[in-house]
């Protein structure tokens, strides 16, 4: 195994950090978006409020993680994706905003609210649409991209793989919410989970079966040593699909004691799955390509140099940095306001 | 944002620079930034969930954090504007030593600069606040506090600054002529030093131009009036950098630590006549001036950064060279977007902040911390049972 395949690793699991925590609060926004009752909106806002800008940290990792070990990879995939990272940006800035000054209740908060959900929900949909677009592929020739800002829709292809982000991160959140709270919010995300869980399960098999008309991209289904990835893969995705669109059943959470506790987290387990899955069954299906149809890991690498620099600073900083993460979860631990009472200052 | 716009508009930049300049951006997020975050959130939202101890350690983590992060982001634009250490590769530059890389030539004097001069600008900030609390008559004992620290770092670091700051424009004379030609904004040798212009790019003179004779020579060390500032003429015509930004960079930055300074020698006499908390006109000129610092701070990187075109990386990739292969109208609709979405950050940030000053930090004890956004109670299991 070269260095460059460990930073791959590396970038890899930044990734998945991103998608599964910034995931969970961008469904969240979503879900404000689905529910009027301005009690509940609150319950969930707080649930984001303190957590976003950490989640979205992880982006920015993965940005320079992209860009400090796979330089090439930046230089063509972003200017060839530029129509969807744009507003991605302005969404997160707008929905990072409109969480911190939602509560100010000084009349603009009628704005603030609409824009947190409406921001949430076009980032899911542009990350979910970029990401379509690179499993499709993207042409290049040298080290520039070489294609026109709508190539990467691939006659619509995207627009697919953006409502199936949608999708996932509804998904998240509502696994997230339903471990967070009870009564009324738990019994509503359950059944908006449901749902959720069937439009990916749509949108992932549309997907799959549309990406060989769509794109350029050579995928490795047929030989290599992926192929027990992204079978294994599409086999973890589907049985997580199965178990979170089960475990959605506000019946038993309802019951007290640990074991209502813990089946209350299990949709949360269950949405693990189907990220894990996913994400092996598409990095199966490209490695060791990384932007279809040319451009491989080895070749778009930093030299030796950079790398073994890069694994050595982030490899001692990473258990830092994840030990005071943690710390910080630790400290705000525990169920989303349920006596009301409580809050009244 | 900004770690996108490295890849988006400067597709080339990134792709090439990636192994030196992103490598050291990265380590500012996985050192400084994380850490940053990290422990804002705890000290912000924290307060009644940790103790004492850990209130004051997260303060200490939140400073070391930035501090560690302008070292990286210093490190990895001295490089740009002094590049050492490393090889070119089919056009992308490829570190040969870190060290090098690390420590090129203008790092440490530059370093030390920025980090003097975010101190500057935030006492600055904090000296008017608490003077507008005095005109106010609230908050006094934070404001007595506010201003006496305030001032009196300001009265230590600025003439330091002084010293400082020469030692920059030394760099810049010696690795980029061409900035300091056009940001002293002479086109013929001059022994004199120029305060105002009205400077003409094309040249071979400016419009009009305000100079001090013998100055030119004193600040060249050269007491006797001789020697003359190099002007812009001997750098050929393509490699020019603007000059009125350059100069104007320059003159603001300079000239708003020149009035830093006098209002704090000012603030010191009357502090040692222990008139510094009634002089009235002293606190108007205190809010009057908020600005200053940061002013300073923002001319002196425009300074910088003008003053190295037209190279992205001094001498060695030209800004032209690396922008993203883009259609014109994509630029032009995400720049508009993000000049209209700044803008209404910098409205509410203006608006929050204003806000906050005026709700002021609350006239309990000194040791409570200010109660800003702490809206946030209503975890269960750690908010007080009811």
């Amino acid at each position: 195994m070269q260095l460059s395949d460990a930073w791959m690793i590396f970038v890899f699991l930044a990734l998945t950090m991103y998608i599964v925590l910034d995931g969970y609060d961008l469904g969240i926004g979503v879900l404000t978006l689905l529910d009027r009752d301005p009690g509940r909106r609150r319950d969930m806002h707080e649930l984001v409020a303190w957590t976003w800008d950490g989640n979205e940290s992880w982006l920015v990792l993965l940005a320079l993680a992209l860009w400090a070990g796979l330089p090439l990879v930046t230089g063509i995939a972003l200017p060839a994706l530029y129509v969807v990272l744009v507003p991605m940006l302005w969404s997160l800035i707008l929905r990072g905003l409109a969480i911190e000054l939602i509560d100010e209740h000084d009349g603009w908060h009628r704005v603030w609210g609409p824009a947190f959900s409406v921001g949430s929900l076009l980032v899911a949909f542009c990350q979910g649409a970029a990401f379509g677009g690179l499993l499709a592929g993207l042409p290049a020739s040298g080290s520039d991209f070489a294609g026109g800002p709508f190539t990467f829709l691939h006659h619509g292809y995207a627009v697919l793989t953006g409502l199936s982000a949608i999708a996932l991160y509804v998904l998240a959140g509502c696994a997230w919410v339903y471990g967070k709270s009870d009564g009324e919010l738990q019994l509503r995300v359950a059944r908006t989970g449901r749902l959720a869980s069937v439009a990916l399960a749509v949108g992932t098999a549309a997907s799959w079966s549309l990406l060989s008309s769509a794109g350029s991209a050579t995928l490795h289904t047929g030989a290599g040593a992926a192929v027990p990835v992204w079978i294994a893969g599409a086999a973890v995705l589907a049985a997580g699909l199965v178990l979170v669109n089960r475990s959605f059943s506000a019946g038993r959470a309802f019951s007290a004691g640990r074991a209502g506790q813990r089946s209350a987290w299990a949709p949360a387990y269950a949405t693990l799955a189907v990220y894990g899955g996913g994400l092996l069954l598409a990095g199966g299906l490209l490695y060791p390509t990384l932007i279809p149809p040319h451009i491989t890991v080895h070749a778009a690498a930093s030299p030796h140099t950079s790398l073994l620099f890069e694994v050595i600073g982030v490899g001692a900083m990473i258990p830092i940095v994840a030990t005071y993460q943690i710390y910080a979860y630790w400290v705000f631990r525990g169920k989303v306001n349920v006596k009301r009472e409580a809050r009244v200052t | 944002v900004l770690t996108f716009e490295f890849g988006l508009n400067w597709g080339k930049f990134a792709h090439d620079v990636g192994p030196i300049v992103g490598v050291m951006i990265l380590m500012e997020v996985v050192m400084a930034f994380f850490l940053e975050a990290g422990f804002l959130g705890l000290l912000v939202y924290g307060d009644g969930r940790i103790g004492k101890r850990m209130m004051m350690f997260s303060t200490c983590m939140v400073t070391l954090g930035t501090t560690l992060s302008v070292t990286w982001i210093l490190a990895a634009n001295s490089w740009m504007q002094t590049p050492a250490g490393y090889k070119t590769v089919g056009g992308q530059f490829q570190p040969v030593n870190w060290i090098h890389v690390i420590f090129s030539p203008s790092f440490g004097i530059r370093f030390i600069h920025m980090l003097v001069a975010v101190l500057i600008a935030s006492s600055w900030f904090v000296a008017g606040i608490s003077a507008w609390y005095f005109l106010k008559h609230r908050h006094l004992p934070i404001a007595r506090r506010g201003l006496s620290i305030a001032l009196g770092t300001l009265a230590v670091v600025l003439p330091l600054q002084g010293f400082i700051g020469d030692s920059v424009v030394a760099y810049v004379a010696q690795y980029k002529t061409a900035q300091f030609e056009a940001q002293e904004g002479n086109w013929k040798p001059n022994t004199g030093y120029n305060i105002l212009e009205l400077p003409n790019q094309a040249g071979p003179a400016n419009n009009w131009q305000v100079t001090v004779p013998w100055l030119g020579s004193a600040i060249s060390k050269d007491w006797s009036g001789h020697t003359a500032i190099p002007p812009l003429s001997l750098t050929p015509k393509s490699l020019r950098p603007d000059l009125l930004t350059t100069f104007y960079g320059f003159r603001v930055m300079w000239f708003g630590w020149a009035g830093m300074i006098a209002v704090a020698m000012v603030g010191v006499v009357l502090r040692l006549r222990g008139r510094l908390y009634t002089t009235r006109w002293f606190h108007r000129l205190l809010v009057g001036l908020v600005p200053f610092g940061v002013l300073a701070v923002w001319a002196g990187w425009v300074l910088a950064e003008t003053g190295r075109q037209p190279w992205l990386v001094y001498g060695k990739l030209p800004t032209a060279a690396a922008v993203s292969p883009l259609h014109t109208w994509s630029v032009i609709a995400s720049l508009a977007g993000f000049v209209l979405i700044y803008l209404a950050l910098l409205g509410t940030y203006a608006w929050y902040v204003a806000r906050a000053v005026r709700e002021g930090p609350g006239d309990g004890p000194l040791a409570e911390p200010p109660a800003a956004p702490t809206l946030r109670p209503g975890l269960t299991g750690l908010a007080p049972a009811s």
